[in-house]
């Protein structure tokens, strides 16, 4: 206990009592006062003579602002953002957004109520008043009436304070004073544990995000078939000595259905040995047009003069009217097919084996059809 | 420290303003020839009107007993020193059989149902001709007339003995008779809503109809006699001792049903505008095209939004001449609300207002007053024997 | 009976009892030791709450395939136990908020006993429809409108979500309410427990609560705008679940006295399940005097009238099916009383029309086994409400073909009984841990605690 005074308190029986004192102190004209009682009595608003109340208004603007906040978000996601015709309805459907708006307005409006009333009208919490942990204390929150003239009142006199008490027949009149530390308290929101307190918070907060975020949004606690017992490709299997799941084939292994090219890089002899099997007539040479202007005249144009559709964004093919292929063997461009050419690349997935030698027949065609033979004529 | 003439009743009566005998007779007068008119001009709309006027008396009449009753059952106290406001306002009750009957005269022009060869012709019709059809609906009409009526001169009877008898016991039967009368008015104020009302579009249905009515039925009739209140204490015609707390819940209760009846509507307009099926919409798109848009914005703020705001605060409820003031808006916002559910049947094309409604709303109005100002003259303003009057009195918050 | 005197007030807590002897009453629960029929209960709540957790674990595990929904009952158990525990928690609202706004002032010795049952029932109905959605581990992502790659958001003309806004803000609200209530007795037991632990935890929860006037002004008002708030609160969540079935065009659901309905039927079986759990409350703490007959006899004055209300809402449906002349409307009542399901209409209905009905004679009203028996009976008759509404019409939808009966599985049977399970199991922990009764609410309405008006 130090010596500074808080406060002076009257205890009194009855709330009749306590009204009157109420009254008579506020009439006396002292203004740091207060009443202490277990539970609300009626007029005593009136006879403090307290003026009415201005938490009404918080709750009026947190209302509003739930409105506008509700419709706002309402309205941008499902008519803006990402709109989206759900049942015939407007992007915009006014009476659908209605239950939702009152329940945000709602909840913004006593949320923010009851924020205000304990944080900021009654600086809650504070275990760390004067009056807490006195006898006075534990009278008022059990069944007395209690009123109390603070020492910085403006008109506070301890005498007189006394003898007023007295004179309105308080049945305990005791003084409270600070103890050490409330003395000194200030309301510390730096306060080392406080912080302590909002770190711990931040990393629970963050900790437990992450973990759900990461691993619990993606445990997967039924399988039906995302899990056999096959072996997946790249995965890991016992069954071989190296761990592996997919062994290399053994070194020669063809598959099925595939004929290795003999020639690759070995364009010459290609030239010479590989000889056209498919003796052009009418369809073969329909379906060398056909490939040729699917996957050849892209590039080589359809006459095969290399004026290219796609002109400018490669180098331009050559021509295949150049001297040089009307002189090369069909094996030769077979080679080339199979196997690319500077720029352009194997085109052995695109076409078969015989729709090659097709194509091959039809590039005769066009040659012939600018370069004829005189036998031609 | 507390005045001993506190624990007597002061009531001395008094007549009524002349201002307001003067004005009921006036409304009633002027709107009685315009109706009378309106009957030489055109019968049809006219009955269309008319079916307003009945709903609105009922609304009034039927919904001041269902406040003596609940006040009766709930054991509520602060309503006592009003409770005889209500029962004299009840008392226009006897008038509504006898505005039934020009509409009861012309009923082929009302209700299309009436007529027997379209009801031959048409499956939904004659399915629904074992109730819609006019034997049994002259019945039914006549039984909820009896049923009021009944009720009626049972209740007041009872609390009028009181005043001379003091006799507690006739409280308690009074609380038996309210307890009685709640089920068969919930049944009557459904039913009666749906023959006069929403069989007029025989193919339209809506189970929450009944509700609805209940809803502008009880806010009409509350706005009544918390006009009625307000005013004749301030023209210091009631008994001393009342205060703010009064008022407030007057205001208090006035803005739930702002609320109440606006959750209603709401919930019946939304259900059929979001399941959106033909054999029900058609009774908002009525309602939603052309003049009646206006009209039905125009309500919306009228019935619902004005009100909210301008209850919503605590001084609000409590300043007598903003409640005066929104008493009376309520009134003409429940005839409106009558209004929006007859009138597009009788012109779907748009909104019909001229001499003939001006006639019928002063009528309506007129006919309240009336009865109320005459009724008055024989019968003390508050139940002076109730046992519960000056707890009423006393009531604080 | 003699009869009673109207001119006198009647008193909300019998015989005087002077303040501390209050506080004493209430707090006692808290001070003593459980005895052994406290751990009896317990563990009985604890036996079918541990049915309940198998069952959700094994939704959890192998999805609610486990669960009797078929095609096209889509909905089952999980909606019907949802809507029920949802309305249940409605009658503690209705006593806290609404009775309040009335000045009941025989709301004090019940108001915060059912606020608890509210915040717990909530509790209890938000865990179906979560399970429903299938992966409950990703449930928030589903529900919550936030911002995210797909840039898509939540679909807010739902009637599906509009119950995830309703619920969560009800939760919050009840929960804000409840608290709010609970400063001044924490503040209370703060100065009367001599126990070191306990001083720290109710120091920490009363946040250094003084009993100041200067507070109780500010407190009475917030008290007065969150019931004002919690009002039309209460209504629009019990309206909202009626909105998910009746924004729909399915026969039997697409009806518009669905929302004033729902809410009428909530606060029924919300009233009956308050007033069985008082009825132990009072007998086993000896809060007679608090909570007393007077107040169990309003209660079911209250469930007889809502009684009426949804016995006046079944009569409306099916008149207004006949009525419509539509087709599908029609058969879909008829199904419902003369169908497959014809026993669960007849439970429903007598259960909640013609049993409450006793509640006519005041005999039955004022004793305690009647009411208690009547009161278990329009529980079981409510839950059968949503039973029939949500199953019947669901199985005979307008596609003959695809009709199916709906069974439920011993899943669905294990998710019930533990969700009472867990209800109970709160509400017991409750009634050891936090004082059942407000201290200072009931202080403020015993006899003489406030002064006699006159000197104004």
């Amino acid at each position: 206990m130090s010596e500074k005074l808080y406060s002076y308190t009257a205890l009194f029986n009855s709330p009749n009592e306590i009204i009157h004192a109420a009254k008579v102190v506020a009439e006396k004209g002292y203004t740091k006062f207060d009443v202490n009682t277990p539970y609300p009595v009626h007029g005593m608003d009136d006879a403090m003579k307290l003026p009415p109340s201005k938490l009404g208004f918080v709750t009026l603007f947190a209302g509003l602002g739930g409105i506008v906040l509700a419709l706002l978000m309402m309205g941008w996601m499902m008519g803006i953002d990402y709109p989206v015709v759900i049942g015939g309805k407007p992007f915009f459907p006014l009476p659908a957004f209605i239950p939702i708006t009152f329940e945000i307005t709602v909840l913004l409006a006593t949320l923010t109520t009851v924020a205000a009333l304990l944080f900021i009208f009654f600086k809650l919490p504070n275990n760390k008043h004067p009056l807490h942990d006195t006898n006075y204390m534990k009278n008022v929150s059990s069944d007395k009436y209690g009123i109390y003239i603070e020492a910085v009142d403006p008109i506070f006199n301890e005498n007189e304070v006394k003898e007023l008490f007295k004179n309105l027949h308080a049945f305990v009149v005791e003084p409270i004073y600070f103890d050490k530390e409330e003395v000194n308290f200030k309301p510390a929101i730096a306060e080392p544990k406080l912080l302590a307190f909002l770190v711990g918070v931040a990393i629970f907060v963050s900790v437990s995000a992450y973990l759900h975020l990461n691993k619990l949004l993606y445990i997967v606690p039924f399988s039906w078939m995302d899990k056999q017992e096959k072996v997946i490709a790249q995965s890991t299997s016992d069954l071989f000595e190296n761990g592996s799941g997919m062994l290399k084939p053994v070194e020669g292994t063809v598959a099925r259905g595939f004929i290795p090219y003999a020639f690759k890089e070995k364009p010459e002899e290609a030239g010479k040995l590989l000889v056209n099997p498919i003796i052009p007539n009418k369809e073969n040479l329909a379906l060398g047009k056909n490939k040729f202007n699917i996957y050849c005249s892209p590039c080589h144009g359809y006459l095969a003069e290399g004026d290219s559709r796609l002109r400018g964004q490669f180098p331009n093919p050559p021509s295949l009217h150049s001297e040089k292929v009307r002189s090369w063997s069909d094996g030769r461009i077979y080679h080339v097919i199979v196997d690319g050419q500077n720029v352009m690349p194997s085109y052995i997935s695109q076409l078969s084996r015989e729709e090659r030698w097709a194509v091959i027949n039809y590039i005769r065609v066009l040659q012939r059809s600018l370069n004829a033979k005189e036998s031609d004529l | 420290m507390s005045s001993v003439t506190h624990n007597e009743i002061e009531y001395i009566k008094k007549d009524l303003p002349p201002f307001f005998s003067k004005l009921a007779y006036g409304l009633t007068a002027v709107g009685l020839i315009l109706v009378i008119f309106a009957y030489l001009t055109d019968p049809t709309r006219s009955a269309f009107n008319n079916i307003i006027l009945l709903m609105f008396v009922t609304s009034i009449g039927l919904g001041s007993l269902f406040l003596v009753t609940i006040e009766y059952i709930s054991g509520a106290v602060w309503s006592t020193p009003f409770r005889r406001i209500a029962e004299t306002l009840a008392s226009v009750l006897l008038i509504v059989p006898v505005l039934a009957i020009p509409i009861y005269l012309n009923l082929h022009e009302v209700y299309h149902w009436t007529h027997l060869n379209v009801v031959a012709n048409d499956e939904i019709l004659s399915h629904k001709s074992p109730y819609l059809n006019q034997s049994f609906f002259t019945i039914r009409i006549i039984g909820y007339f009896v049923i009021w009526i009944l009720f009626y001169f049972l209740i007041t009877r009872n609390s009028q003995k009181q005043d001379i008898s003091k006799d507690q016991s006739l409280t308690k039967k009074n609380i038996k008779l309210s307890a009685i009368f709640i089920p068969f008015f919930a049944i009557t104020v459904t039913f009666s809503a749906i023959d006069w009302m929403m069989s007029l579009e025989p193919h339209w249905f809506s189970t929450i109809y009944g509700v609805y009515y209940f809803a502008g039925t009880f806010l009409s009739s509350l706005a009544l006699v918390t006009f009625l209140v307000v005013y004749l204490h301030e023209n210091g015609m009631f008994v001393k001792g009342i205060v703010t707390d009064h008022y407030y819940s007057f205001g208090a209760l006035l803005y739930g049903f702002i609320n109440f009846w606006a959750y209603i509507a709401f919930s019946q307009f939304m259900l059929i505008w979001y399941a959106n099926l033909p054999e029900e919409t058609f009774w908002f798109i009525n309602r939603w095209e052309g003049s009646w848009l206006i009209f039905t914005i125009i309500f919306i703020f009228v019935h619902f939004i004005v009100p909210f705001f301008a209850l919503v605060s605590q001084p609000a409820k409590t300043n007598g001449k903003r409640l005066k003031f929104m008493t009376i808006w309520l009134l003409v916002a429940h005839f409106m609300d009558l209004y929006f559910l007859v009138i597009p049947t009788f012109s779907p094309n748009g909104v019909s207002l001229g001499w003939i409604e001006l006639g019928f709303f002063l009528l309506s109005f007129g006919i309240v007053f009336l009865v109320f100002s005459i009724k008055s003259k024989s019968i003390n303003l508050i139940p002076l024997g109730d046992p519960k009057l000056k707890r009423g009195i006393d009531f604080r918050l | 009976m003699s009869s009673i005197d109207f001119t006198r007030e009647l008193s909300v807590v019998e015989g005087k009892p002077p303040l501390r002897v209050i506080d004493e009453i209430i707090s006692k629960p808290l001070d003593s030791k459980p005895d052994k029929k406290f751990y009896i209960a317990l563990s009985i709540t604890l036996t079918m709450l541990g049915i309940g957790v198998v069952g959700l674990g094994l939704t959890f595990f192998y999805g609610i395939g486990l669960w009797g929904n078929n095609n096209p009952v889509g909905w089952g158990f999980d909606i019907v136990n949802f809507v029920f525990w949802i309305g249940i928690g409605h009658a503690g609202t209705l006593i806290s908020a609404i009775l309040f706004l009335f000045r009941q002032k025989w709301r004090t010795g019940i108001a915060r006993f059912a606020e608890g049952m509210t915040i717990f029932a909530v509790m209890t109905a938000a865990i179906f429809p979560l399970f429903h959605t299938g992966r409950p581990w990703v449930a928030a992502v589903y529900l919550l409108p936030y911002p995210n790659q797909h840039s898509l958001w939540v679909n807010f003309t739902s009637p599906l979500l509009w119950d995830v806004f309703a619920v969560s803000t009800y939760f919050a609200v009840s929960f804000v309410f409840w608290y709010i209530g609970l400063i001044p007795d924490f503040a209370t037991l703060r100065d009367r427990t001599t126990n070191g632990i306990k001083k720290i935890i109710y120091s920490l929860t009363s946040l250094g609560w003084r009993h100041s006037n200067r507070h109780w002004q500010n407190y009475e008002l917030t008290y007065l705008i969150l019931a004002g708030f919690a009002t039309p609160l209460v209504l629009s969540v019990h309206t909202i679940v009626s909105f998910d079935f009746a924004v729909s065009i399915l026969p039997g659901w697409h009806t518009t006295i669905f929302p004033p309905y729902f809410v009428a039927g909530a606060v029924f079986s919300g009233f009956a399940m308050v007033q069985n759990v008082l009825i132990f409350i009072r007998k086993i703490f000896n809060y007679e005097h608090i909570i007393t007959l007077d107040t169990l006899e309003r209660m079911n004055k209250i469930i007889l009238l809502t009684g009426m209300m949804v016995g006046y809402a079944y009569s409306m449906e099916f008149f207004i099916a006949w009525y419509s002349g539509v087709q599908p409307e029609f058969f879909a009542f008829m199904n419902r009383a003369f169908g497959d399901y014809y026993w669960a209409y007849w439970i429903m209905f007598s259960c909640n029309v013609f049993i409450p009905q006793l509640f006519w004679f005041k005999k039955i009203r004022r004793s305690i086994p009647f009411m208690f028996v009547i009161a278990v009976l329009v529980n079981v008759g409510m839950w059968f409400e949503r039973f029939v509404i949500t199953v019947t019409s669901l199985s005979k939808d307008y596609l003959p073909s695809s009709w199916a009966y709906y069974k439920p599985t011993i899943t669905d049977a294990s998710l019930l009984i533990g969700s009472f399970g867990l209800f109970f199991t709160l509400v017991l922990l409750f009634t050891k841990s936090l004082p059942v009764v407000s201290i200072s609410e009931v202080k403020a309405v015993v006899d003489g605690s406030q002064p006699s008006h006159g000197d104004h």
